[in-house]
């Protein structure tokens, strides 16, 4: 049972806070992404971690025990960098065994942990390669090797993909959380690549400017942001501009309702995803309308750009069957929105008295 | 080049360029061969030859071998040389990794005071040192000052070997730093860290990751050092015992006082012998090393 928590760790350089006052908690066994932009301090809280960065305060614990004071070689965290690191004087074998001989385990022991690791990803007879005569994913996998090997509490990777192409990147993915399952171990994964974190995390931290943002798993980040910064980085979404006058929202001259008990007044922000906006019969009383832009169909669905009066450019999309052509009319309605302001818990409105609109209509 | 075939007039100018690279090369290749080949190979080829009848003659060879003084004079100097190099990657080697691993502002003021030696000609620093290290001398003083007990046992290293190591390592100190610190910068931290990360202490990490990955600037530290050092004159003539003698002492002895300029040659071709040996084995690392990663 390995279980890794942060307690308001916080590492500053000079005078740049890279992580503020951090809280975390990881469960056994659990696949964790940070993600956020490039500069957040994914890097930074990961490093801490690992041992490379001294937290400027706070504390680290791994099962409950302080790990603050240990330095890297000490820590049972094991690390896959973002860069490549295999040692190019060493052959794959000898990357593997490496960690093993320092902690004195038999020639025979070693033997069967650098083949086993080996089998692990996928590579059983590259042990006697030179790391230059390997690919980027080759390599990345032996780095996982030799970070596994040593049967560390906390696996720890730092975008460890981000320099393969696309197709590859995807297949490493799976393979990694296939053999995080079958070890078992507890993994922490770094990401700016919200699509990997999505597709690979039990839990994502998305990090904004050195704090976590949101905490949560990775269908209701997406469903449910709760700051305007997780609601824009996370999928795509249509931020409004609007104002709230007590019980109503106002964007130009669309007026919507607010649930009651939120009565407030002032400037808020209207996220509406482009999959929640759907078509009403033109000229109902609420709809927004606009003039269809662009189309790009996308396969199963189609993207479309519609130009409002009040609200630029909205993002729609559209099942297939509906028929939207470029530079006609389009009368628009949100069948769930979300509203926020600022440092307050946003409010979801889920618009179920939109007037019927249905698609079958159109069709 | 496609332009110039199709337009005849700048043509003249394109064989010219072509022709500059050689041109801007050529004095410093006619220079190496007029002033260095040429005379060392007259000089080797002289050595081999029997003064009176001109045939070829391994004599003046078996004279050098069976004279006590230079044979020693040739033992000491690659002592000498060897000393002093195993003193300065004492020295050095901590040194450029200090300066590879520490951003503080005191790390660059270390860097520049290492480097400080170069701008000091090596006739000055020669003096400098002897004004410091002989008996009386500051250092002897400034011990002097903290116990007086410490002074009496003060061994001044003036006017003997050690004179001559301390001398040599002074002037190889700022080039030495440079290309250890170079080799290093080129190590990528990932790779320091992911040893630390598997569990290799500093010992571990410096015997098993940084040396190995060193080899190269290693060896071109070595090479060059050594090939510097032995054939200095400078430092073991001012700093140096009057016996025995370093093999470029004993060459201007050889030539200046005991007008003997043909026992003078052969000192030198045997220097330079010795010399181009190592220059082989530093070309070959430094070419081996680029067929091994192309
Ligand atoms: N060693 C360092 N010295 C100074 N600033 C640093 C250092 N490492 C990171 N930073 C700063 O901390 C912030 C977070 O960096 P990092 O953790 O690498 O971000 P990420 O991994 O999310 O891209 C950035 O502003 C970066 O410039
Ligand atoms: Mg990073």
């Amino acid at each position: 049972m390995s279980t890794l928590s942060l307690h308001q760790i916080r590492k500053q350089f000079g005078d740049v806070v890279a992580v503020h006052e951090m809280n975390l908690h990881v469960n056994h066994g659990e696949f964790l992404c940070i993600l956020g932009p490039s500069g957040c301090g994914k890097s930074t809280a990961l490093r801490m971690i690992a041992g490379f960065e001294e937290p400027t305060a706070g504390d680290i614990r791994i099962d409950d025990r302080s790990i603050g004071m240990l330095p890297p070689n000490k820590r049972p965290t094991a690390m896959v960098f973002q860069k490549y690191t295999l040692w190019p004087h060493m052959r794959v074998y000898e990357n593997i065994a490496f960690g093993l001989r320092l902690h004195g385990f038999s020639r025979k022991d070693i033997d069967e942990k650098v083949k086993g690791a080996l089998e692990l990803v996928g590579l059983p007879a590259y042990g006697k390669r030179f790391p230059s005569q390997l690919s980027g994913g080759e390599q990345q996998r032996i780095a996982l090797a030799r970070a596994l090997v040593l049967q560390p509490k906390i696996l720890l990777l730092d975008e460890p993909f981000s320099n393969l192409d696309a197709l590859l990147r995807v297949r490493l993915r799976e393979e990694l959380r296939r053999i995080q399952r079958q070890v078992n171990i507890t993994a922490i994964f770094v990401t700016h690549d919200q699509e990997e974190a999505l597709s690979l995390a039990d839990r994502i931290a998305v990090m904004n400017k050195g704090r976590i943002e949101q905490l949560d798993h990775p269908s209701r980040i997406y469903e449910q942001p709760q700051t305007l910064f997780v609601a824009d980085f996370i999928g795509v979404m249509n931020l409004l501009p609007a104002h709230q006058d007590g019980g109503e929202i106002i964007i130009g001259s669309y007026r919507m309702p607010v649930p009651s008990g939120n009565e407030y007044s002032g400037d808020v922000t209207l996220a509406v995803r482009p999959e929640d906006l759907a078509i009403v019969p033109s000229g109902s009383d609420a709809a927004w309308n606009g003039q269809v832009e662009h189309v790009i169909d996308l396969g199963h669905y189609r993207k479309v750009l519609v130009r409002t009066e009040h609200m630029g450019v909205l993002k729609v999309y559209l099942p297939k069957a509906v028929d939207v052509r470029e530079a006609t009319t389009l009368a628009l309605q949100p069948t769930r929105y979300t509203i926020f302001r600022d440092h307050q818990t946003p409010i979801e409105v889920h618009a179920g008295s939109v007037p019927q609109l249905s698609l079958q209509g159109m069709a | 080049m496609t332009a110039s075939q199709t337009e005849p007039a700048p043509h003249s100018k394109s064989r010219f360029s072509t022709v500059l690279p050689y041109l801007l090369v050529a004095p410093p290749i006619l220079m190496v061969f007029g002033l260095i080949f040429f005379p060392a190979l007259q000089s080797t080829l002289r050595t081999l030859t029997d003064a009176e009848t001109g045939a070829f003659s391994l004599a003046r060879y078996e004279m050098f071998f069976a004279d006590k003084t230079s044979v020693t004079s040739l033992i000491f100097t690659i002592q000498i040389a060897l000393e002093s190099l195993l003193g300065l990657f004492v020295i050095c080697f901590p040194l450029a990794l200090y300066l590879r691993f520490n951003t503080s502002r005191i790390a660059t003021g270390v860097q520049m005071i290492s480097l400080l030696p170069m701008f000091v000609p090596g006739i000055m620093s020669a003096y400098a040192l002897i004004r410091f290290v002989r008996g009386r001398g500051l250092f002897e003083t400034l011990i002097y000052q903290v116990s007086p007990l410490l002074a009496d046992a003060y061994y001044s290293p003036y006017v003997k070997p050690e004179g001559i190591v301390i001398g040599l390592i002074w002037e190889a100190i700022p080039f030495t730093v440079l290309i250890l610190l170079a080799g290093l910068r080129q190590l990528d931290n990932g790779l320091i860290e992911s040893a630390q990360d598997i569990g290799a202490n500093r010992w571990y990490i410096f015997t098993r990751i940084i040396l190995p990955l060193m080899r190269r600037s290693i060896l071109i530290a070595f090479c060059l050092n050594f090939i510097s050092m032995f054939g200095a004159y400078t430092i073991p003539y001012l700093l140096g015992p009057a016996a025995p003698q370093t093999m470029g002492v004993l060459m201007q002895r050889t030539l200046q006082d005991y007008q003997q300029p043909l026992e003078a040659e052969t000192q030198a071709v045997i220097t330079f012998l010795i010399c181009s040996l190592v220059g082989l084995v530093y070309v070959q690392s430094v070419s081996g090393e680029r067929v091994r990663k192309g």
